[in-house]
């Protein structure tokens, strides 16, 4: 067959006019450096990979190099990564970029993330591949830089998108792929637009269920790989169908995805080890919990009211500065109050100035002594992060803050600070982009969040690949409250504590509750009694375990199968 | 490359580039830049431009790189060196620029005495590379008597067991090429392609399979359409981007290497 060739005619050129002028002629050690060089970086074979050996310093797990091996060598450089949460989806396409820049297949690179992952890729890529990936700031940076991290919702505007579409980019890496399973959307339309020599779509959520939306995903990277739209929504357009039902169309998926499961990987997670820590209130403490209790605030409109007297009790478990910070901003909010309003302020206020001691803090100062190595502390409120951290210095524990709404590079500061220099880090959010500390095993929950997803963020900033030790973690309660209401009746009864990474992600998304701790609130704030409350969250809680069963049915079916 | 390797590796660099090696300890090195090499490596124009302008006296920089940071003192600072490092590939880079054509002599000074004639010979390291949506390389060295027109393969490696030196010995004299360096690249060239040409392609074959593969699932997806749209044709172009075979032929290094009669 006939075969391009191609053979550069610089070199001849300026060798001649060399030839011709005598010189200057380079010296022999470097001429042969220069061979030797090159007889390394041959590359030897089509197959196999060359990435690991120019990454010393990075020790990718084996799936993570099956994965990476796969799409190079049988899916053409075009593949859905998929795999769940936590298995390190980052570090797989990092390898796949890495070995195609090696082969010099791919030099233009383009990688679409949600706006607050742009400096976190960047990062990963600079530090943990060498590749010098760009964070895009100005316009002109498409043109001058070959690797570029950017927003998808900045890429698609203009003037952005027309100089977008006149760079030939080589390969093209889409996080969070999920959010194109429209192919109405501005997004899909800007993502299909693009030439994809190559093409990564990583996604964590999984989307086999709906037919349709794994059709526009592949689409997207494989037009005609699962038939035409006319073709495909004739056979499953409206039943509802999940692509699991049709074997074939299984098939023609797993041939452009990957998905690995945690079950599969071998690896071996550490353990969960929870304690739950019943507290008891001192006199004072329980006095301005049994005030709120009986206060109704502005009892005019009905969920307002459970929501704030909710939010106090909640508040009075955790520090009475919490709850004074929120009476401030009720008495400022409310512009006309009636005096009887301002009364039961007046009368809490007094009840905020009796404590006289917080017993939580007591507690968490007793075990941090006793567990002497770094501890994290986690709490709702921002009132009571600056009470524990003035708390513990008192007692000569050093610690520092952590936010969300902490800058990147403060951020890392105080990762740093705390790695190195201080025991604990109180921090008010886990937030999905937050901060990875698998350095530290010990997690203390100051008080319980009401979204179990924010919990098991929670959990996952410290129980992740990398984490070589069991993870104890201590749940505070405070005894006959709202919160040791939620403690016994959703989580221990779910078993959260315990599931693995990334496990309650899947088993949240089947049951479409859109907004559990709104629905939480509901239960405890809008219940008549203990008994209706207990009912409600018994049934929350088959109803997760219900999900969880399906789940794992159709996991042992998947394996069935295949 | 192994650490050690690199060391080495890096130790003959600077060396070769009049850079005077401060340290040289298991683990890592100190290095004392030429202005020269500081503008090579280090990427500060501005001081470089500042300096020129004001006539002062150039400070250029040292460099200390550890190749072990095992074996290197623990509070040692410096940048870390291994095969990855963009550090060690701007090096390699560097390297391949400065060394790309030479002229040397063979050694006879330690030979019996009598005058030796030596004949020219053009030599051509390339590297050939073999590239669809995947891709590998073949290292080819040859060399052609100027003279008598022959061809020898792997000819880097011969010349590299005989003394050269880049000034003509005492005692020797060069034979006036036959053939000119412009037709020799061109007889090169032929041979390179010869070498391969016989080779086992299936590889390339493969890779039409594929092509032609998505390009029909191609059309079937926008089958329906009368009007293509422009995706249409942008994932056709990437499609050829993808899977078209080719072989790159690049030139490493060459040059003329003027030996003995029967050196290699």
């Amino acid at each position: 067959m006939k075969i391009n060739i191609t053979f550069d005619t610089a070199w001849e050129e300026e060798f001649l006019h060399r030839a011709e002028e005598d010189g200057p002629w380079a010296n022999w050690e470097l001429f042969k450096l220069a061979v030797q060089i090159d007889e390394y970086l041959v590359i030897p074979d089509f197959e196999g990979l060359q990435a690991p050996k120019h990454l010393p310093q990075l020790k990718p797990l084996p799936h993570q190099l099956e994965t990476a091996k796969q799409v190079v060598e049988n899916m053409n450089g075009k593949a859905i990564l998929a795999d769940e949460v936590g298995l390190g989806k980052t570090i797989e396409a990092g390898l796949i970029l890495k070995e195609y820049m090696i082969r010099g297949l791919v030099k233009k690179v383009l990688i679409l993330v949600p706006a607050s992952l742009v400096t976190q890729w960047a990062f990963e890529l600079n530090t943990k591949f060498h590749i010098p990936a760009v964070v895009q700031r100005k316009s002109y940076v498409w043109d001058s830089c070959d690797c570029i991290v950017s927003s998808i919702d900045t890429a698609k505007r203009d003037p952005h998108r027309e100089i977008i579409f006149n760079q030939e980019y080589d390969l093209i890496i889409i996080d969070e792929a999920h959010k194109l399973k429209n192919n109405k959307t501005k997004n899909y339309q800007f993502a299909q637009s693009l030439k994809k020599k190559f093409c990564l779509l990583l996604t964590a959520t999984p989307i086999q269920n709906k037919a349709e939306e794994i059709f526009h995903l592949v689409s997207l990277l494989k037009p005609g790989h699962l038939g035409n739209a006319a073709l495909f929504s004739e056979k499953f357009k409206g039943k509802g169908r999940g692509i699991n039902d049709d074997q074939h169309l299984k098939e023609l998926v797993n041939t452009v995805m990957i998905r690995n499961r945690r079950g599969d990987t071998g690896i071996e997670w550490t353990k969960r080890i929870v304690e739950t820590i019943i507290i008891e209130f001192s006199p004072t403490e329980q006095a301005l919990y049994d005030a709120i209790s009986q206060f109704k605030p502005a009892s005019a409109d009905g969920v307002g009211s459970s929501f704030s007297a909710l939010t106090l009790q909640r508040e009075a478990c955790s520090s009475r500065e919490a709850v004074y910070y929120t009476l401030k901003n009720m008495r400022e909010k409310n512009e006309n109050p009636a005096q009887p309003f301002l009364d039961v302020l007046d009368h809490l206020s007094v009840k905020v100035n009796e404590v006289e001691r917080n017993s939580k803090a007591e507690k968490a100062l007793e075990l941090i002594k006793k567990i002497d190595d770094k501890v994290i502390i986690f709490t709702e409120y921002r009132a009571t992060q600056l009470y524990l951290q003035w708390y513990l210095k008192q007692h000569g524990i050093t610690s520092v803050p952590f936010r969300g709404g902490f800058k990147r590079g403060k951020k890392d500061w105080m990762k740093e600070l705390f790695q190195k220099h201080t025991q604990v880090l109180i921090a008010t959010e886990a937030g999905g982009e937050g901060i990875n500390l698998q350095f530290c095993h010990h997690l203390i929950n100051f008080d319980l969040p009401w979204n179990p997803m924010r919990l098991e963020q929670r959990i996952g900033r410290v129980h992740r690949l990398g984490q070589e030790e069991d993870v104890k973690i201590y749940n505070f309660a405070t005894k006959n409250t709202v919160e040791e209401h939620i403690l016994k009746l959703l989580y221990e009864k779910i078993n959260l504590f315990e599931k693995v990474i990334g496990e309650l992600d899947d088993i949240l998304t089947k049951l479409d509750i859109g907004n559990i701790e709104e629905y939480l609130i509901d239960v405890v704030g809008a219940s008549r009694s203990e008994g209706e409350m207990k009912i409600k969250m018994d049934s929350l809680s088959s109803l997760i375990q219900f999900a969880e069963d399906m789940k794992e049915e159709e996991s042992r079916a998947a394996t069935g199968n295949s | 490359m192994q650490q050690q390797e690199i060391h080495n590796f890096l130790i003959t660099y600077f060396q070769s580039n009049n850079c005077e090696v401060v340290e040289n300890q298991p683990g890592y090195l100190a290095v004392q830049l030429t202005v020269q090499m500081d503008k090579e490596l280090m990427n500060r124009p501005f001081y470089w431009h500042y300096l020129e302008k004001t006539g002062g006296i150039p400070n250029p920089m040292s460099l200390t790189l550890i190749t072990d940071p095992l074996k290197a003192p623990e509070d040692l600072k410096g940048e870390n060196i291994h095969f990855g490092s963009p550090r060690l590939h701007q090096i390699f880079q560097s390297t391949k620029k400065l060394a790309g054509f030479i002229r040397l002599y063979e050694d006879t000074k330690s030979y019996s005495t009598g005058q030796y004639p030596l004949y020219p010979w053009l030599c051509l390291n390339v590297k050939v590379s073999y590239q669809c949506d995947r891709k590998k390389d073949v290292f080819i060295s040859a060399g052609l008597n100027l003279i008598s027109g022959e061809i020898l393969e792997d000819f880097h490696h011969r010349v590299l067991a005989l003394e050269v030196t880049p000034k003509i010995p005492d005692f020797s004299f060069t034979l006036s090429p036959l053939i000119m360096p412009k037709s020799g690249l061109s007889r090169l060239d032929t041979f390179i392609r010869r070498t391969f040409e016989g080779d086992d392609h299936s590889w390339a074959e493969e890779a039409v399979k594929r092509w032609d593969n998505d390009l029909e699932l191609l059309e079937h997806f926008y089958e329906d359409m009368e009007e293509k749209s422009e995706s249409y044709y942008t994932e056709k172009k990437a499609l050829r981007a993808q899977y078209e075979p080719k072989i790159d032929i690049s030139v490493v290094n060459g040059g003329l290497f003027y030996l003995t009669d029967k050196a290699v």
